[in-house]
């Protein structure tokens, strides 16, 4: 059992290492920016200036200690290429990701969680069988086909030409809708597969526990054993990866999305930060993706440990 | 992929109540008994004789040369037609069948290794005195590294290591290893309380003799699934860091076809689109199948749910 | 557009993207004519052409009164106030402050008198420079160290544009996305997928004049232009600019209807065109859209580093010659043809040499034999000087990773086997962004390098100075090409106003670059705008412009999206 300030040296252990790990390769070894922002004919003296503008010339040590310091006191600088404060393109820019991926998140849980109850509702049948070929098949198909394909046939006139190719010019529900709805269908069909899977399994693993056996031998209804006992033993694994996969999906997952979609959200900025080296963008990004995980870590321990006390 | 991982982890806590089948006894016979698994594995073998193949030079040898016309479609000459260049498309497709075993034996083989070597020691020295440290730094690790937004992590260490064709697969096993540490730390951990490690010890044999030799073999079945998982999560990272340009740099890989067939299939040829499609949907679900008919096979008390 | 720019900072509109916004939402002092062909300089923010003196040191131009910047909080009580020639001294010196890291300072590096040392001495505002002086509210003064012809050009460009010092005061970095100018346009948003901007009120009032635009009724009728005749510019309300860096999702998007105007990708063109020598539209689309093809105003080439002497330049004589030799093999083994049919459709215009179609020294009787492919000549080279597959040196050829460069790649690779060079010593060297890239070869670390080169102002001096020795990297001369005679030559005529003489000077520079086989070169890239018969239009992308924009307008009263 461990205390509240053994986990917090452990959360402060972690951000550490994180910030250290992506200060090394994104900063360190990352690109360098310089060259991006010097112009036609530059002179020696000018790239040298460019390069002491960025703080390229001071020593490592002093650049982790900036970084750290201003991580701690939010001042989190200006964008290099752009010019933009970092905290006003996290507010433009994260509001959008939550926009595009939580539909698409929330709903191919929920229809994982549907189909996964069906498949071990009926384990063994026909239906328990199409089901998990279906999403054997779904986790052998790369994203980018996915989306490929989504787009030839949903946005171009080879197929329905139903939906922009790209963009996010929403003001209005309907725009919403026309934007994210591609996104989302990828998405969905994307994760769909390992959904399945995964609640199947764990729907399974609580319908054999030995109770619900039990009551089944006495002639409970399995429906009723499904929804009371079953449903309600599993949220806590539920819970806790759904919590942890949000920051995950939101920051990682829509990387590609973005890029592919042109969808102006922190994934797109992300990239291109670490394509073009621009350090305040990614220092900011990663920092934060740190903490929120450690933070996601702590809250999801202490609730599994409220739970379930047998878990020590 | 960061989903595979979590899938994984939270799977495995499940599963740690129940017992556990080693490699030896009746595994053999439950993986011949199933029919999808037997179906993987013909997938896989076939896929690798192709890339055998492509290695000693008797298939898809003429996936560079340009000497077809623009676009062509399919023909007795170029089987599924042509590309923008003029290169015979199947021949490219065959190519990359070898790109792909490439990537996904190295990395798979390196990251479960490494996790398997981690995991040990951290589960071997778990509580112990003086030595917890080791449990404590593989846990961080494995902490830091499962913080880190996956493609992020991966493209910022494919441009760190810029121009060095094995960028991308450091940058994968750097991330891939933490799962099978995991697993194969709480396997460790439920071993050493075993009966025949504690007469090893009394006896006096030395801990890296023991962790070797008589521990970690009976983790095999947990390093076969990963194994197969590391592989599949090897060639879709690939393909969609060929698609973003860190990928493969020479040669062909089915992430580059598919890279080069959006721009195609807007003005209407979906050749190099179907055929990287084709080739990689098939063996990415025979290694799926494969990994479910191992995992089943192992434990016969999943596979009878 | 097919790009987008990361900065609407004039001091770094250095990309054809951020130039086109920088120079519709600020002023320039001169700007070319909408319709003249070829281009010709028109006065912008200025009144008339420049004066200058008879030694072409010392240009004088008075601005036109009652200008205004936009309203903004950055001004007091939010009001823009006029524009004075002080805005232009300010907007100039911006350029060497170190804080501004700008892009176009090598413009006028070392050309305006005492500019360069006021940078050494700090940068500081308050110091005058004499060579760049406001004479009163209204006219400017500029001396030149040494005659600069294409002064007046830089002028055009968006790096010149006017800036208020309080705009930069108030946002500091933020003015890269907190545009404060006084064009035609002013911002509403933006990010780096779209800008959006709407009519500039404030805008000076220009009634549109055909004739003084250079409008050619033969060539240029049936576009809608001359119902706008009389019509104050800028004639849009409001106009969005999506940034589409993809051509499947820009044709998409054009083609679902969600764009006006776009530039047609390369794998669209079968798509699109009727017939390629006259450039024409399929009927289909020839009933809603206008199309335009051109060619661009620059080129790409590939440079060797002549400063390694795997490949340049070498100290021994003979391993020099050597060298050049296998140089000039290589030179002739690239099939010319066969790269422009399968990249560029056909349609790009090759040419031998650094002066580029498009720009008036252009030669169009060149010899034609030093791009023609020949494979047997190739041969001959390699074997008279001994080359062989066994001592052909390694190669590496650097580009940027992306799958058009990487074919390209491949391309050249299998031009090179013809000839008899082993694949397994020709690599790729890859870079996962330009600048990386730019950083290698800026540095000297590339062996082959393909570079493109957007033309600056209608002046081979432009692409002259592209090898002119000094300018070897870091600077612009990316080959690290050094021949004596040729940089004289550069010299001489650096000074000299465009003439007949000039012209040919230009020529017998190319000459001596052409027989040197320093660089692969070159193409000039056609490009197909296509644009909605509903606009009336004649757009133009040529040398960092984008100063037609103002003139684009509706045939019928509609709101519309464009580009």
């Amino acid at each position: 059992m461990r205390s509240i300030v053994q986990q917090l040296i452990h959360g402060l252990l972690l951000i550490l290492g994180v910030t250290l790990i992506s200060f090394l390769l994104m900063v360190w070894f990352g690109p360098d920016q310089t060259y991006t922002l010097i112009g036609k004919n530059a002179t020696a003296a000018q790239i040298a200036e460019v390069r002491h503008q960025l703080g390229y010339d001071q020593p490592f040590v002093r650049r982790y200690v900036d970084y750290l310091t201003g991580l701690a006191t939010l001042d989190l600088g200006a964008s290099n290429s752009s010019g933009e404060q970092v905290t006003s393109i996290l507010k433009r820019t994260l509001p959008i990701s939550l926009a595009l991926m939580l539909p698409g998140f929330i709903i191919g849980n929920l229809l994982g969680m549907a189909l996964g109850l069906l498949a071990a509702f009926r384990r063994g049948t026909w239906s328990d069988r199409l089901i998990t070929g279906l999403s054997v098949t779904g986790m052998s198909i790369s994203f980018l086909i996915i989306i490929i394909a989504l787009q030839v046939l949903l946005s171009t006139p080879y197929g329905l030409n139903l939906f922009p190719v790209r963009g996010w010019q929403v003001d209005s529900i309907s725009s919403y809708l026309t934007y994210v709805t591609v996104p989302t269908l990828s998405l969905i069909l994307v994760t769909l597969g390992y959904n399945t899977r995964f609640y199947r399994a764990i729907f399974v693993e609580e319908s054999s526990r030995e109770h619900i056996v039990t009551a089944r031998a006495f002639g409970a209804s399995p429906a009723t054993l499904m929804w009371r006992h079953v449903l309600k033993n599993s949220l806590v694994p539920i819970t806790t990866r759904f919590m942890f996969s949000i920051p995950l999906v939101v920051i990682s997952g829509s990387l590609l999305i973005e890029t592919y979609f042109g969808i102006p959200g922190i994934g797109k900025v992300s990239f291109d930060a670490i394509t073009s080296g621009d350090q305040p963008v990614l220092k900011a990004v990663v920092g934060l993706t740190a903490v929120l995980f450690v933070l996601i870590q702590f809250v999801a321990d202490f609730i599994y440990r409220a739970v379930d006390p047998r878990i020590a | 992929m960061i989903i595979q991982r979590v899938l994984e982890q939270s799977v495995g806590f499940l599963r740690s109540d129940h017992e556990r089948g080693t490699v030896r006894d009746g595994t053999w016979s439950r993986l011949k008994q199933d029919r999808t698994g037997i179906i993987g594995l013909f997938i896989v073998t076939v896929f690798f004789l192709i890339s055998l193949g492509v290695l000693l030079g008797f298939l898809g040898q003429g996936w560079s040369a340009a000497d077809g016309g623009r676009w062509e479609s399919a023909s007795s000459n170029h089987w599924m037609g042509t590309n923008l260049l003029g290169q015979d498309i199947f021949q490219r497709a065959i190519f990359s069948t070898r790109t792909a075993f490439e990537i996904g034996v190295i990395v798979s083989l390196l990251s479960t290794l490494l996790g398997a070597l981690l995991g040990a020691l951290a589960g071997w020295y778990n509580g112990k005195p003086r030595k917890t440290w080791i449990d404590g730094g593989v846990l961080w690790l494995t902490g830091v590294l499962d913080s880190i937004p996956f493609y992020l992590f991966v493209a910022a260490v494919a441009y760190a290591l810029q121009g060095w064709p094995w960028a991308m697969h450091v940058a994968m096993v750097a991330t891939f290893w933490t799962a099978t540490a995991r697993l194969v730390r709480a396997e460790v951990m439920r071993i050493r309380s075993r009966e025949f490690v504690l007469s090893a010890r009394t006896i006096g044999l030395p801990a890296p003799l023991i962790l070797f030799r008589h521990v970690l073999p009976n983790t095999l079945h947990i390093l076969f699934v990963q194994a197969t998982i590391a592989f599949v999560a090897a060639i879709k990272t690939e393909v969609i860091l060929s698609f973003l340009g860190l990928g493969v740099q020479d040669s062909v890989s089915w992430g580059l076809m598919l890279a080069e067939s959006t721009q195609e299939v807007l003005a209407g040829h979906f050749n190099n689109f179907l055929a990287a499609s084709l080739m990689l949907f098939l063996l990415l679900l025979g290694f799926n199948l494969l990994a479910d008919a191992l995992q089943d096979a192992f434990d016969p008390r999943q596979a009878a749910l | 557009m097919d790009g987008a720019p990361s900065n609407l900072d004039p001091a770094r509109a250095s990309t054809i993207y951020a130039n086109f916004l920088a120079v519709n939402l600020y002023d320039t002092l001169y700007r070319y004519k909408y319709l003249a062909r070829p281009y010709e300089l028109e006065p912008n923010l200025a009144e008339s052409l420049p004066q200058i003196s008879a030694d072409g040191l010392t240009y004088t131009i008075r601005i036109k009164k009652g200008v205004y910047f936009v309203d903004d909080p950055a001004f007091p009580q939010g009001q823009g106030r006029a524009v004075n020639a002080q805005d232009f001294v300010y907007s100039l010196k911006r350029h060497f402050d170190a804080k501004t890291q700008s892009q176009g300072a090598w413009l006028w590096q070392k050309r305006i008198v005492g500019l360069d040392k006021w940078k050494e001495n700090g940068s500081n505002y308050q110091q005058e420079v004499p060579g760049l002086r406001a004479l009163d509210e209204l006219t400017i003064q500029i001396q030149l160290t040494a005659p600069y012809p294409q002064l007046i050009h830089t002028l055009t460009q968006g790096f010149s544009a006017i800036v208020p010092r309080e705009a930069v005061a108030f946002y500091g970095k933020e003015l890269a996305v907190h545009p404060v100018g006084s064009g035609p346009y002013r911002l509403l948003s933006f990010n780096n997928t779209a800008a959006v901007m709407e009519r500039n009120t404030r805008f000076r009032q220009e009634p549109f004049s055909l004739e003084s635009e250079g409008f050619n009724p033969n060539l240029q009728s049936g576009y809608g232009l001359q119902q706008l005749e009389g019509l104050v510019p800028p004639f849009m309300d409001r106009v969005e600019v999506e940034f589409i860096a993809e051509d499947a999702a820009r044709w998409n998007a054009f083609i679902a209807g969600e764009l006006d105007f776009v530039k047609v990708p390369v794998s669209q063109f079968d798509q699109v065109l009727q017939s390629r020598d006259p450039p024409t539209l399929k009927p289909s689309l020839a009933s809603d859209f206008h199309l335009q093809a051109s060619l661009e105003s620059g080129f790409v080439h590939t440079d060797f580093n002549m400063a390694d002497p795997r490949i340049g330049y070498h100290p021994d004589r003979v391993e020099n010659a050597r060298n050049k030799a296998l140089r000039c093999a290589i030179i002739k083994a690239f099939d010319w043809e066969k790269r422009n049919e399968i990249f560029y459709y056909g349609m790009g215009q090759v040419f031998a040499g650094i002066i580029p179609p498009v720009a008036p020294e252009y030669d169009p009787d060149q010899n034609k034999i030093a791009f023609a492919r020949d494979l047997d000549a190739a041969r001959l080279l390699l074997q008279n000087h001994g080359w062989s597959a066994e001592n052909l040196p390694e190669l590496e050829i650097g580009f940027t990773s992306s799958v058009t460069e990487r074919l390209m790649f491949e391309q050249f690779r299998s031009f090179l086997a013809e000839m008899g060079y082993p694949q397994d010593k020709i690599h790729p060297l890859t870079f996962a962004s330009y600048g990386d890239y730019a950083q290698a070869y800026l540095n000297r670390e590339v062996m082959l390098m393909t570079i493109g080169w957007t033309m600056d102002y209608p002046d081979a001096e432009n692409t002259i100075q592209l090898f002119y020795g000094p300018n070897a990297s870091p600077g612009s001369n990316s080959a690290n090409y050094n021949n004596e005679e040729f940089n004289r030559l550069y010299r001489a005529s650096s000074t000299m106003q465009a003439s007949a003489s000039r012209t040919k000077i230009y020529r017998e520079m190319n000459r001596i670059l052409i027989d040197d086989c320093a660089t692969i070169s070159g193409i000039s890239r056609r490009l197909i705008l296509l644009w909605n018969r509903k606009l009336a239009l004649l757009p133009d992308r040529s040398f960092l412009g984008g100063h037609f924009f103002r003139f684009a307008g509706q045939r019928e009263n509609r709101q519309g999206t464009k580009n």
